[in-house]
This record gives structure tokens, C-alpha cells and sequence, in this order.
């Protein structure tokens, strides 16, 4: 294609994005990041996130919580590093590379190893279940496998628990 | 104000800063006296007198002229203002007070105020702190700033310089191109002339870019810093609180304060001052005595009330002391037994229990109440902060001497200076203060230190410890090029030593408290921010301390320690076995053997065994699936478990942590004291 050609074709398709009303998703779909924890693969829901970087430094903390990987800095503040694979129970072979930034107070940031892709699935897709090991809740449906959903809540609450934090009400802050 | 202009704009800074002179100046009068203050004040209320008429605040103006016509007698005389002059000074000085705090509370001028109505004298529950208390912290940060921008012009210069050189490249490589004008011997020359001057202009760079981070450092902690007020701010209200109190009691009474230069959040200042006003004026009216009381008991005429502020790790401790009578005990056991606050059946509360009566509230320490003092409000008052603050009271007394109350208070946010130290391949950094001296290791000396755990210092022999051991206790710690310094630090319980590779500097820093969900060992005390935006540990000397003393509080001895549980150690070589038997049990270890992995983890199911030592390479279950299988089992995962193979790589060491070893010991190094180092941190007592 001429680059004359090109340049009307983008014209076009520019003018066009205006003309058309926005388009409306046919069905409920869900946000998921697929990830690889531990060598697994698991999916995290991007709601539950505010938050995805590489390669941040973590300063490693003298801690008796294997999992708590350290701290690092984000904008100025100061958050603790909990490795995923860790608190899903498996060993950890190497030191993860992304942060994921959890919702919620107080900050907390999972670290896990790979991130796959981002994916946006029908939520016919997402199959519910409870999981004994309570830091799971169901799976997605995807092409190359079903991969279980990580319930980053439930992460927070396991997280909560291992550093025995016990929320203040705001006006004893 | 048509135009909507503020015509007090400036008047209102500049007043509030000269009302903090005189008021500051007038105590000083009344405490020294001394031609000096007489001078500086009728400067300040000079400069008040004119500020006011250009402005039209008639008002303050009078009363800044009445304020020089009392002090004008006393000028270049070295006589003390007499005490009604005194008073007179003390009432110009609130009257003037008020009034600019009556323009800042209005920023339009008042319409209908009758100019004689005498104003309030302000009553200060608690201490605003004065924003122009920053000026001499912004006026650093700007130097700061201008020192960082002059590290610019190298840069720059620099920058020319790379242009030239670059241009040269270009020439030169034009030269060879065509091969005209020149001779591979000059081209040559030309070549190296231009690496040597690339070479030297690097290295200016280098250097400029690293004055430049430490500039930087510099002024993100004073801008950091400027978040915090100095303690100081609050004294002059409290040098006033006292003043008055003695005056209206007919007392002398000198106020002395210490440690006006610890910072800290506004936030907490604000409510610990407020407390601490009424502290002192119940020392004035109920701790220190009449004047002829104190004569006859051999105490000074003029009594002493004092004000300490005092960082302490992380933590702020308040005091406030005086000289007089202390507590009347028998007094405050009267009035418990009388409202009855005593369990009945008991005995008479000792003096502990009593003061501990009076912290919690419902009875004063005063026999009478007054006009100041004596409801019981200034220990409520300090309840009140305590508990807002997360902090704890105490309170002592000793008849006749005086009494004390002290707050300690957790610090959100706290200045100081800190020592970088490098250790195992991490940076932190020791509060400054607390270091004694820093002394340079031979690589022997190290050795010695860390087989002995001690370190000759001052004449006398110091613990010590390797800090990577306190900084990676439970993990493996990295490689690194071993210890390079000592740095002598003071604890609670004395002097100890910690090992560091490297000293790094000093740098200005603000640390901040750990976040709530990392939860760390004592030896980290807070956390600070590095110039890249990372994290950097803040270590707690008193943390470190009780690390060094083998992880016992301070002051507990051996004898009280609990005794560990027998070890179990894994090994196929029967050499290794008995080494490892003889090393532990003349530490005082029980020790149990085991040969296999399996028969490992059939002796650890019927024993409990406070730490497994295994090795690595054995036949069936090697030690990382011993180590795997412990973890995995409920009943054992608790017991710490130490890997010890003549494997040393890092992926091994890397493998050993995945699989949950608390520690990784390398044949090769093996090093006794290292090990038990190790087992001593990590093995369960009974």
C-alpha cells in the first residue's frame, strides 16, 4: 500500500471512530491478568489491583514471615512485598519480578513471577468455587487451560494474619 | 479593600515574628536580665512600633511604644527591670500579643472594636506552632538549593566540552575516510589524544553527577525535614506558664529546658505541649516549696522546674522535673482510702501503686485546689495525650527532692542523621547519634571479632556481631567481601560493636515507622527513603543490642535463658557427624544423629527437636527434600532447619531457601563460630 494510501485509510478510520455511537459490550466480561506464580499459572482480577510494575528494587527486611520479601518504594511511600507464590503455598525457586499494588489499606504489594497477558474474558468463562486453601476463588475457562483465580482479598486477609495486624478505627489513628 | 488588596498582609508575618521575639526576650529579661536583652528588646519593639503606625494599627503601636518606655531606664544598665516593671512588660507583651493574633484570626481590619477595650489575655491550651518558626529551615533548604544549582556550571561546562570532542571524532573519522591530510601515525595520535580527553571528561562528569546526587540527597532531606518542628517551639509558652504561676504564688521559680532541637510532627507537639502547661504549673504551685521551706530544708531560695525533650530510637520521651517536695503520699493514700479507690482487704498501697492511683486518674496530687492547679486536670491532661498518642506515662517522686512525669511517645516521623553502612551487599543506616566511634578491620581482625563475638575497644573487650548475620537471620546472606569495620554503637546495656563491610557516609534523613503489614525483626527500627525513591533500614541500637546479647533481652544472662531443644543433625558421613556432634556439644547443645533422611524424618516424628542441621547430598532423600517434607508437615514445619553442604553456588543457596531452610552454611567457609551463630538465633527453646 502507497503511503498516500495509508494516510487516507487512517483518515477514514479516524473520522469514523467519531461517527460511530460507542460500542456496547454484548455480555459481562471480566478483566483478568494471567499470571505465573511458583512456576504455576494463576489469574489475578484487575479490579482487585491498583497496580502492575517490573523490576522495582525490594529491600530485603530481617522478618520471621518467610514470605514478606521486603519493601519498596512507590511515589514516596514505603510498601510491604509478600511473594504470591509463598503465601499459595509453593516453594520459590527465584525471586519474583513484577509488583502487583493490592486494593485495600493498608498498602501491600504481591510479587510474583511472570505476567503472561492481560485478557478480558465473557464471565461465562469464570467459573465459580470455593478453595480449601481459601486464597483461591474459581477458574477461568482459557484455550490453553483452566487457570484457578487468585482472590487477592483473601491474600490480604492471609497477609493480615501472618503479620498479626489488626485494623484501628479511624478515629484512633 | 475596594481593590481587594490585604494592606496587614505582610504586617501580620512580620508582627507575629516580633511578638515571638518579645515574648521570648521578655522571659529571658526575667530569668537573666543584662543589658544585651534590654537592647534586643527595644530593637523588637522598635521595629513593632513602626511596622504598626505604617499600617495604621494604632493600637499596637501604643502599646509597643508604652513596652520601650519601660524598658528605657534598664537601657545599658546592669540592673534587673524591677518587678513591677516586670509585670508591666508581661501585659504590654500579652496586650500586643493579642492583638496581632486578633488581625490573623480577621484578615480584614476590624470595624467596630472600641480601641480601649482591654483585650484578652490569651490563654494558650495549646501551642500553635509559629510557621515563621521555619524560616531558618527554609532559608538552609534555599541554601541547599543554590549549592545544588552551582553544581550545574561543570555540567554545563562539561557538556561544551563533549561538543568539541565530538566534532573532533567527527574530523578525525572525515581524515581516515578519505584518507587525505593525514598519516596513519598521526591519525593514530590524534585517536589517542581524543581517548585521553574523552577519558578525563568522563571523569569530570562522574564526579559532578556524584556531588550533584549528594546535594540532592541534602536538599530532599531538609525539605523533608521542614515537615517537623523543633521541640523548642513549645518552651517559650511554657517558660511563660511558669513565670506566671510563680508569680501569682509569690515564688521563684527559674524554668530550664533541654533538647529544643529534637523535630518532630506538629501533630504531636501541639498535644504534648498542651499537657505539659499544665505540668509545670502544678510543679510551680504544688511541687516546689515557699521560699523559707527551701531555705530551712538546704534547698536553693529559687526552685527549678525543667522541661526535657529527648529522642529515644524511635520514640520521644517528654519530661518534666522539678526540685520541690515531691508528692505528698501519705496525702494522696488518705484521699484513695477516703473515695474509695483501694480494694478493700488490701494493705496499704505502696508508693508505686499510688502513683500509679494518680496516672489513672480521680485524684490530685495537690492538697488544695487553686486558681492554676490542684484538679487533678494536668495527670488527666496527660492521660488524655498519652492515650491519643499511643504513648505511656510514668511517674516518680521522692519526698523532699521533687517529682517527675515522663511521656513517651512513638515518633511517626523523625529527623535525624544518619551513618550509611554497607554490609552483605545492603545499605542502611544507624542513627548518628548513637554511635560511638567507627574503627577499620584487618581482614584478621575480622576474623578474630567474629570468632571471639568480641572486639577490643577502649580498653575494654565489646560484643560484636557481623550485622549481615542480624540483617539476614533465618536467611542465607549474600556474598559479599566481608567485614571491613567495626562501628562502635551505644546500647541501653553498654557499648557493643556491629561488623559492616563498608562505611558509607553520613547523610540528613527523615525516618518514618515501618509499614503496618511489615512486620520485622527489632534490629530494623524504622525505614527511610533513598534518593532513587528506595527503601533503606534504619536500625535500632537497641534492637541490635538485644541481637548482639544472642537475641535475649538485654540484661537477661545465660542462666535465665531457656534451655534449647536437643538438636537433630543429618548426615551420611560419619566424620561429618561427630564433628558437627563435638562442635555442638561443647556449646552446650544435646545433639541427636541421624544417618539418613529417612531415618531423619522417623526420629523428628517421635522427638521434639528445636533445629535440624542436615546435609545436602545424601543417598535417597537428599537434604533439600528433608527439608522440603518437614515444611510440608505441620508438626515439624516450626522447627528451623540449616542446610550445610560443600556445595556453594548460588543456585544451590537459592534452591535451600525455596525449599525452606532457614539458613545455608557452605563447607568450604565452615566456620564454627558462623554456625552457631546461626543455631543460636534459630534453635526452639523448650
Amino acid at each position: 500500500m502507497t503511503v498516500a494510501g495509508r494516510v487516507t485509510r487512517l483518515r477514514e478510520e479516524f473520522d469514523r471512530s467519531f461517527a460511530e455511537p460507542a460500542r456496547v459490550l454484548e455480555c459481562e466480561t471480566v478483566e483478568l491478568l494471567a499470571v505465573g506464580a511458583g512456576d504455576r499459572p494463576y489469574a489475578l482480577r484487575l479490579t482487585e489491583a491498583s497496580g502492575v510494575h517490573p523490576d522495582r528494587p525490594v529491600t530485603p527486611l530481617p522478618t520471621s514471615i518467610r514470605a514478606l520479601l521486603g519493601v519498596a518504594g512507590f511515589a514516596g511511600a514505603v510498601i510491604p512485598v509478600y511473594d504470591l507464590a509463598a503465601l499459595l503455598g509453593h516453594p520459590v525457586p527465584r525471586r519474583p519480578r513484577w509488583l502487583l499494588l493490592a486494593k485495600g489499606t493498608p498498602p501491600l504489594a504481591l510479587a510474583f513471577h511472570e505476567l503472561d497477558r492481560h485478557l478480558r474474558v465473557p464471565l461465562a468463562d469464570v467459573v465459580d468455587g470455593a478453595d480449601p486453601r481459601g486464597c483461591l476463588r474459581g477458574m477461568v475457562r482459557l484455550p490453553d487451560g483452566h487457570r484457578p483465580i487468585v482472590d487477592v482479598p483473601a491474600v490480604r486477609e492471609l497477609v493480615h494474619r501472618l503479620a498479626g495486624y489488626r485494623s484501628v478505627p479511624e478515629e484512633a489513628r | 479593600m475596594a481593590e481587594g488588596k490585604d494592606p496587614l498582609r505582610y504586617f501580620r508575618i512580620e508582627a507575629r515574628e516580633l511578638v515571638d521575639q518579645i515574648s521570648a526576650g521578655v522571659l529571658d529579661l526575667d530569668q537573666g536580665g543584662g543589658p544585651e536583652p534590654v537592647a534586643r528588646l527595644l530593637r523588637v519593639a522598635h521595629t513593632l512600633k513602626g511596622a504598626a503606625r505604617v499600617v495604621r494599627q494604632k493600637e499596637i503601636a501604643d502599646r509597643a511604644h508604652a513596652f520601650e518606655e519601660v524598658l528605657i531606664p534598664y537601657r545599658g544598665v546592669d540592673v534587673p527591670p524591677a518587678a513591677d516593671a516586670m509585670r508591666e512588660l508581661l501585659r504590654l507583651n500579652d496586650e500586643i500579643a493579642a492583638r496581632v493574633a486578633e488581625l490573623e484570626d480577621r484578615p480584614k481590619p476590624p470595624v467596630a472594636s472600641g480601641p480601649d477595650e482591654p483585650a484578652p489575655a490569651p490563654a494558650p491550651a495549646e501551642v500553635v506552632v509559629n510557621p515563621r518558626a521555619v524560616t531558618a529551615d527554609l532559608d538552609e533548604l534555599l541554601d541547599a538549593v543554590g549549592e545544588t544549582t552551582a553544581r550545574m556550571a561543570p555540567l554545563r561546562a562539561g557538556c561544551a566540552t563533549l561538543e568539541r570532542l565530538h566534532r573532533a571524532a567527527e574530523t578525525l573519522a572525515d581524515q581516515l575516510r578519505t584518507g587525505r591530510g593525514t598519516t596513519p601515525a598521526t591519525a593514530r595520535s590524534a585517536a589517542e589524544r581524543l581517548a585521553g580527553k574523552l577519558g578525563s571528561a568522563g571523569r569530570r562528569f562522574t564526579d559532578a553527577v556524584d556531588q550533584m546526587q549528594r546535594e540532592l540527597d541534602e536538599v530532599r532531606a531538609r525539605a523533608e525535614s521542614l515537615r517537623l518542628v523543633p521541640a523548642g517551639s513549645m518552651f517559650t509558652a511554657m517558660r511563660r506558664a511558669v513565670r506566671d504561676a510563680a508569680d501569682a504564688e509569690g515564688k521563684r521559680v527559674r524554668f530550664e529546658a533541654r533538647g529544643a532541637g529534637v523535630r518532630m510532627g506538629a501533630h504531636l507537639l501541639g498535644p504534648v505541649s498542651g499537657a505539659f502547661l499544665h505540668l509545670v504549673r502544678n510543679a510551680v504551685v504544688h511541687g516546689i516549696e515557699p521560699e523559707p521551706q527551701r531555705l530551712s530544708a538546704g534547698k536553693p531560695a529559687e526552685g527549678t522546674v525543667t522541661v526535657e525533650v529527648e529522642r529515644r530510637g524511635r520514640h520521644a520521651a517528654f519530661r518534666c522535673l522539678d526540685d520541690g517536695r515531691g508528692f505528698d503520699l501519705d496525702a494522696l493514700r488518705d484521699t484513695a482510702r477516703d473515695r474509695g479507690l483501694l480494694p478493700s482487704g488490701a494493705g496499704p498501697p505502696d508508693d508505686a501503686g499510688l502513683l500509679d492511683l494518680v496516672l489513672r486518674g480521680g485524684i490530685s496530687t495537690s492538697p488544695s485546689v487553686t486558681e492554676v492547679a490542684g484538679r487533678g486536670i494536668g495527670m488527666d491532661a496527660v492521660r488524655e495525650v498519652a492515650a491519643r498518642l499511643h504513648g505511656d506515662v510514668r511517674v516518680s517522686s521522692t519526698p523532699g527532692a521533687g517529682a517527675r512525669v515522663e511521656l513517651v511517645i512513638p515518633l511517626a516521623l523523625l529527623s535525624m542523621t544518619g551513618l550509611n553502612v554497607e554490609s552483605a551487599g545492603m545499605t542502611s543506616t544507624l542513627p548518628l547519634d548513637a554511635v560511638r566511634a567507627c574503627v577499620r578491620l584487618s581482614a584478621q581482625d575480622a576474623t578474630t571479632a567474629a570468632v571471639t563475638g568480641r572486639i577490643v575497644y577502649d580498653g575494654g573487650a565489646a560484643p560484636f556481631l557481623p550485622l549481615a548475620e542480624a540483617l539476614y537471620a533465618g536467611t542465607p546472606v549474600p556474598e559479599s567481601t566481608g567485614v571491613g569495620a567495626a562501628v562502635v554503637v551505644k546500647g541501653e546495656a553498654g557499648l557493643f560493636a556491629i561488623g559492616v563491610d563498608r562505611l558509607a557516609g553520613t547523610s540528613a534523613l527523615v525516618a518514618r515507622p515501618l509499614p503496618d503489614l511489615a512486620r520485622a525483626s527489632p534490629v530494623v527500627g524504622s525505614v527511610t527513603v533513598d534518593a532513587e525513591g528506595n527503601p533503606r533500614l534504619v536500625l535500632d541500637p537497641d534492637g541490635l543490642a538485644a541481637e548482639v546479647a544472642g537475641g535475649r533481652p538485654a540484661g537477661a544472662g545465660p542462666a535465665a535463658a531457656v534451655a534449647p531443644l536437643p538438636i537433630l543433625v543429618v548426615d551420611d558421613s560419619l566424620t561429618t557427624r561427630m564433628l558437627e556432634r563435638s562442635i555442638l556439644e561443647s556449646a552446650g547443645y544435646e545433639v541427636d544423629l541421624a544417618a539418613s533422611g529417612e531415618e531423619a524424618l522417623e526420629m523428628a516424628r517421635a522427638r521434639r527437636y528445636g533445629l535440624f542441621l542436615t546435609d545436602i547430598d545424601m543417598p535417597g532423600i537428599d537434604g533439600f527434600t528433608f527439608v522440603e517434607r518437614t515444611r510440608a508437615d505441620p508438626r515439624l514445619a516450626g522447627v528451623p532447619a540449616i542446610l550445610v553442604s560443600s556445595r556453594a553456588g548460588a543456585a544451590d543457596r537459592e534452591r535451600g531457601r525455596a525449599a525452606g531452610a532457614d539458613a545455608y552454611v557452605a563447607k568450604g567457609e565452615f566456620d564454627q563460630e558462623r554456625l552457631l551463630g546461626h543455631i543460636r538465633r534459630l534453635v526452639v527453646r523448650s
